[in-house]
């Protein structure tokens, strides 16, 4: 038996290595090895005073370090009983917005697009599709500005923080996001017709997709948990009880089960069960790709992002209109640091993130959980993959390792985030 | 012949790589001064044989890491420690305090021994390697970044700001935090981000790692003025500089 490999995967967030299995042409096996080292957060976090939290998690993952500096506060609140006000929410859903235009930027174009043109990265076509490549750094930009301009800078936000915000953007810079926001939604149209063009190779997921939901939104800061298959909602609150962690013996980072299967979360979950939320212009460019709606196929996860790119534009425009139309303040709220425990979830870029804590009587954290959303699509892109595999195993070596790398690459996975 | 340059990531969250993305606008002219020959997060390739400029994101945390920079600074005549991980052992660091099986089994639980080979008590890189040039923060600054890679570049001398961030913070005309009895480390802090957090309404945390030409005993005397203890200035400084010798006391 021989094996192949993939060490450290390129365009991808961390440090992973495929390795096949292959015996008399056969594929035997085929793994997702996280190579990353373990960093331990979950023990960091121990013995730290509770605003020092948000710092900490937030280093997990620097493209989605605002949800993770998010989920951390809201799961803060929930253990303390901190109630924000709409301004605040308002807020924290921009700077989640920042990082979707900034990551699904990042990963559309810098690290998938090169795949469907046999190019080993993007620089290449900054000489001979200039408008494709301004287009891309374009969005990016305007992520990193929204985020910039509502939590300090573009990675690890500053103003953020239990019960409101420290800062906040003047009038005329909201204007002008306001402005740059329905411009580069014309960018993010030309990006999901760009997508919904690439011919996608087929392959269906056989795990389970959940996603956070609620009734009246795109739900990416609140919501129940919702399944796609099982057709079940279940509060974020016990999220432990619904979701398996378990250790793999080859990866650093744990995998995760729902109902026994193995699940996906991220873009195309969402928009199979939060698609007729999306915002008009979003929701007639997902109806007009073919084979999107319910669509299981985990390569769809990309043209799924073009599409919330639309969404994240033109919805951010909308909160900025009424955070103009209706003054007043984030300043935190007053609040009694107490005793307790509380769970929160947010909709990262590239799924669903979970973090729970322990606080005591002087605001002392005494034991903390997070589950990354690439934890738990590690044990279904291995599963895919191995679905995946024997379909391509004809193909010469290094084009099915590519083949291999797409799928993998597909998933956004940022396998820092998974060992954290 | 352009300088042939590699990004290397050790135990990070990859956010100073990001923020070398995130120079759009000088993203693509800072590309055609250089011969960018490895980049894992952004093009497919292996790790070249030579190079001259290594760009090192991450704390040191395996064996492995230790190869990897022992190779480096081998090959490579310029390292660049990126961000407060690779400079001062950063957020990874904490996990240098307390037993590591204890953090094993705080993550893992019972299996922890099926992942836990290889891992060492957090390093700065500086304690495997000589270091040329350091880009601190967390997240790095983009504009320092490209002024310490010019000077890298250029072949000039390193320039790292020795002196706390007080001065600075006093020009951009914010209320100091210990007027309100509150703790900021701006006071120890080494300058250089023009008091970022400060101005947006949050005391300094200490990323930049300590001030050389910080007078730690007149900080503490200035915070017991204040009601606020050195213990708490320690602690709360020890957050991105649990390595710090000068912390040790």
């Amino acid at each position: 038996m021989s094996t192949l490999t993939v060490e450290h995967v390129a365009r991808i967030e961390g440090h992973g290595t495929i390795s096949v299995d292959v015996e008399g042409g056969e594929v035997r096996d085929i793994r997702m090895d996280v190579i990353e080292p373990a960093r331990f957060f979950e023990s960091m976090v121990r013995g730290r005073r509770f605003d020092e939290v948000p710092l900490i998690t937030s280093r997990i993952c620097g493209i989605c370090s605002p949800n993770h500096a998010l989920t951390s506060i809201k799961a803060l609140e929930a253990a303390m009983g901190v109630e924000v006000c709409d301004r605040t929410n308002l807020l924290r859903k921009l700077l989640v917005y920042g990082s979707y235009l900034q990551n699904h930027a990042t990963h559309l174009y810098l690290f998938a697009a090169p795949d469907y043109v046999n190019l080993g990265s993007v620089f290449p076509l900054a000489e001979t599709h200039p408008d494709v490549v301004q287009r891309a750094l374009r969005i990016k930009k305007l992520g990193n500005d929204l985020t910039t301009q509502v939590g300090g800078r573009p990675v690890h936000p500053i103003t953020a923080v239990v019960g409101g915000f420290t800062s906040e953007p003047s009038v005329s810079v909201l204007e002008a996001m306001h402005t740059a926001l329905l411009d580069v939604a014309k960018d993010a149209v030309s990006t999901a017709e760009l997508f919904a063009a690439f011919e996608e190779l087929d392959l269906s997921t056989g795990g389970e997709m959940l996603a956070l939901s609620s009734a009246d939104d795109y739900a990416i800061y609140d919501g129940d948990i919702a399944a796609l298959d099982g057709g079940w909602r279940k509060p974020v609150a016990g999220y432990r009880d619904v979701i398996r962690e378990d250790v793999a013996a080859h990866s650093n980072a744990k995998h995760s089960t729902v109902d026994g299967r193995t699940f996906m979360t991220g873009a195309l979950p969402r928009i199979n069960i939060n698609g007729e939320r999306l915002v008009d212009e979003a929701r007639a460019a997902m109806e007009s790709v073919a084979g999107l709606q319910g669509s299981r196929n985990p390569l769809h996860n990309n043209v799924s992002q073009a599409i919330e790119l639309i969404d994240a534009a033109v919805r951010c425009a909308g909160y900025i209109e009424q955070l103009l139309a209706e003054p007043g303040e984030s300043t935190p709220v007053e609040y009694q640091v107490r005793a307790g425990d509380g769970a929160a979830a947010t909709e990262a870029p590239r799924g669903t993130l979970y973090h729970w804590y322990e606080v005591d009587d002087d605001g002392i954290v005494r034991a903390g959980d997070v589950i990354t959303p690439t934890a738990q699509n590690l044990a279904n892109l291995e599963s895919d993959m191995r679905a995946f595999a024997p379909t391509v195993a004809g193909l010469p070596e290094q084009e099915f390792l590519l083949a291999i790398e797409r799928l993998v690459r597909a998933y956004d996975p940022c396998l820092s985030c998974s060992v954290h | 012949m352009a300088a042939r340059v590699v990004v290397i990531g050790l135990a990070s969250d990859f956010g100073c790589q990001v923020q070398m993305t995130n120079i759009e606008d000088d993203l693509l002219d800072v590309l055609g001064t250089i011969d960018l020959v490895y980049w894992q997060l952004a093009a497919s390739g292996h790790m070249p044989e030579e190079y001259d400029v290594a760009i090192v994101e991450g704390a040191v945390t395996t064996d492995a890491h230790v190869e990897t920079l022992k190779r480096v600074r081998e090959t490579a005549s310029v390292v660049i420690a990126l961000g407060a991980c690779a400079a001062t052992g950063g957020i990874p660091a904490l996990g240098a305090t307390g037993d590591l099986e204890a953090h094993y089994g705080c993550v893992y639980g019972q299996d922890a021994a099926q992942v836990a080979c290889g891992r060492i008590t957090p390093m700065a890189i500086d304690s495997v390697i000589g270091v040329d040039y350091v880009v601190p923060g967390c997240p790095i600054d983009t504009e320092e970044f490209l002024v310490v890679l010019s000077r890298a570049l250029l072949g000039l001398k390193s320039r790292v700001p020795a002196e706390p961030m007080c001065a600075i913070c006093k020009t951009k005309e914010n209320v100091c935090f210990f007027e309100r009895g509150e703790l900021c480390l701006g006071v120890i802090t080494r300058t250089g981000c023009g008091a970022r957090c400060i101005t947006l309404g949050r005391p300094c945390t200490g990323c930049r790692g300590v001030a050389p030409e910080a007078n730690l005993d007149s900080a503490i005397a200035l915070l017991a003025e204040k009601g606020i203890t050195a213990e708490r200035l320690f602690e709360r400084a020890r957050l991105y500089n649990t390595l710090e010798e000068a912390l040790d006391r």
